[in-house]
């Protein structure tokens, strides 16, 4: 038993967790996420088409019946499963698991776009590139260089800012020490004003994410398809915070 | 009428095939010429003379030890030394009218890597590789110039040389380049 323990816990490594109970549905993180990974703005028309490329999205669900309707919200985001069911669908290993960061990566350069992936995921937090989408002049120098800007026919996703994670270990290393609880931030726990996003290491017992995830309130979305979620969302019976 | 030769066979077909896999073989040869020749540079700046007067590579490409990129030098870099120096021929002039007039000169990066590959200096200088392992021998060129094969076999071929299985996984990791 602890033998598997200590597998699984090899196994599992980045992990979030999502307070639903402080989240205000404020969009800030999918905002920080366009920014920090060069999502393309599509516009509305495209939005309306469903070919928005939002990594991060928000929720919205209405609680409650009139007239004492509550707004609820859940941040929808990659839950870099650790059995993912848009792994085994891509024909050319585009997007594959990551032995070291035992996270999901899209590989840009290897992507054909069959958009299988997409279609197979449960979440639906895969979006696919339909066009070259113009990114105008003052805006080009808010790219951010560590992130590649994809092109027209491949997909993506979120990474869990993979950039941040293989700066962090670098940035470690320099320094000659292990990582540490709260060396990776990604761009959405970031930006949340109410720290309702935060982002460690599962498999150390000690960090942040863990206690969260070992709480009552603790349900990851969809737990019933076998895909082990590495995201984990808090939600109580709303008896606190108004 | 209809012709007994079957298609294959006609010489016209034989000779627009000959001249489409002529084309593209041109094509190849010349994509990959073009791609091996030094860029031109503003200044054809003499790399081993620099370096015979002993000025070390981090002494211009500051960012190294520190950062993704090497960086290139800006121009007070190099009046700090030039402005002592008598401008003898055109090349010293023409350093010398970018530093008196405090203008960046327009140096054109030749080690590169596509968009989608990410590269950092710091942790391979860290690793306490050389430059030449990967920039070719700089005392043996002027301009610097763009070093053949550096395609992502030669990348996994040296990290595999360089380390033990274990740390092979974090090495051959796609998320260590691509993202």
């Amino acid at each position: 038993m602890t033998e598997l323990l200590a597998k699984e816990a090899q196994d599992e490594k980045w992990g979030m967790v999502i307070d639903l109970d402080i989240c205000s549905g404020c969009q800030a993180c999918v905002t920080a996420c366009s920014m920090e990974n060069n999502i393309p703005f599509v516009g509305e028309d495209e939005m309306a088409y469903g070919r928005g490329m939002q990594w991060m999205r928000i929720r919205r669900y209405w609680e409650g019946e009139y007239p004492d309707v509550m707004p609820d919200h859940q941040p929808m985001l990659c839950q870099q499963c650790g059995s993912a069911p848009c792994e085994p669908v891509c024909p050319v290993f585009a997007t594959l698991h990551s032995e070291v960061e035992k996270i999901n990566l899209q590989v840009y350069n290897r992507c054909i776009g069959t958009r299988y992936c997409a279609i197979n995921c449960p979440y639906q937090a895969r979006t696919f590139n339909w066009f070259d989408y113009e990114i105008p002049a003052p805006m080009n120098s808010y790219l951010n260089p560590d992130v590649t800007v994809r092109r027209r026919g491949v997909m993506e996703k979120c990474t869990f800012c993979v950039q941040r994670i293989v700066k962090g270990r670098q940035q470690a290393s320099a320094e000659g020490r292990e990582m540490e609880d709260g060396d990776v931030t990604p761009a959405c726990a970031q930006a949340c004003p109410t720290d309702a996003i935060t982002f460690g290491n599962l498999s150390d017992p000690e960090s942040r994410v863990s206690k969260m995830v070992r709480s009552d309130r603790a349900y990851k979305e969809l737990e019933n398809l076998g895909t082990e979620p590495r995201v984990t969302y808090l939600k109580g019976g709303k008896s606190y915070g108004g | 009428m209809k012709s007994s030769i079957p298609l294959w066979q006609r010489s016209g077909f034989r000779i627009v095939g000959a001249l489409v896999l002529l084309i593209l073989l041109g094509g190849a040869v010349g994509g990959i010429y073009f791609t091996q020749i030094p860029p031109e540079q503003p200044i054809p700046f003499p790399h081993n003379f620099h370096i015979g007067v002993g000025a070390q590579c981090s002494y211009c490409h500051t960012g190294t030890s520190t950062g993704p990129s090497a960086g290139l030098p800006t121009t007070d870099k190099c009046w700090g030394c030039h402005q002592q120096i008598e401008p003898r021929n055109d090349n010293l002039k023409l350093v010398a009218s970018y530093g008196s007039e405090g203008k960046q000169i327009p140096w054109v990066p030749v080690a590169i890597q596509p968009d989608f590959v990410v590269f950092s200096h710091q942790p391979h200088i860290n690793a306490e590789l050389t430059c030449e392992t990967c920039h070719g021998d700089l005392t043996q060129m002027t301009v610097a110039e763009p070093q053949k094969g550096q395609n992502m076999g030669w990348c996994l071929d040296c990290h595999q040389k360089m380390s033990t299985p274990e740390e092979f996984v974090l090495l051959s990791d796609c998320a260590t380049c691509h993202y």
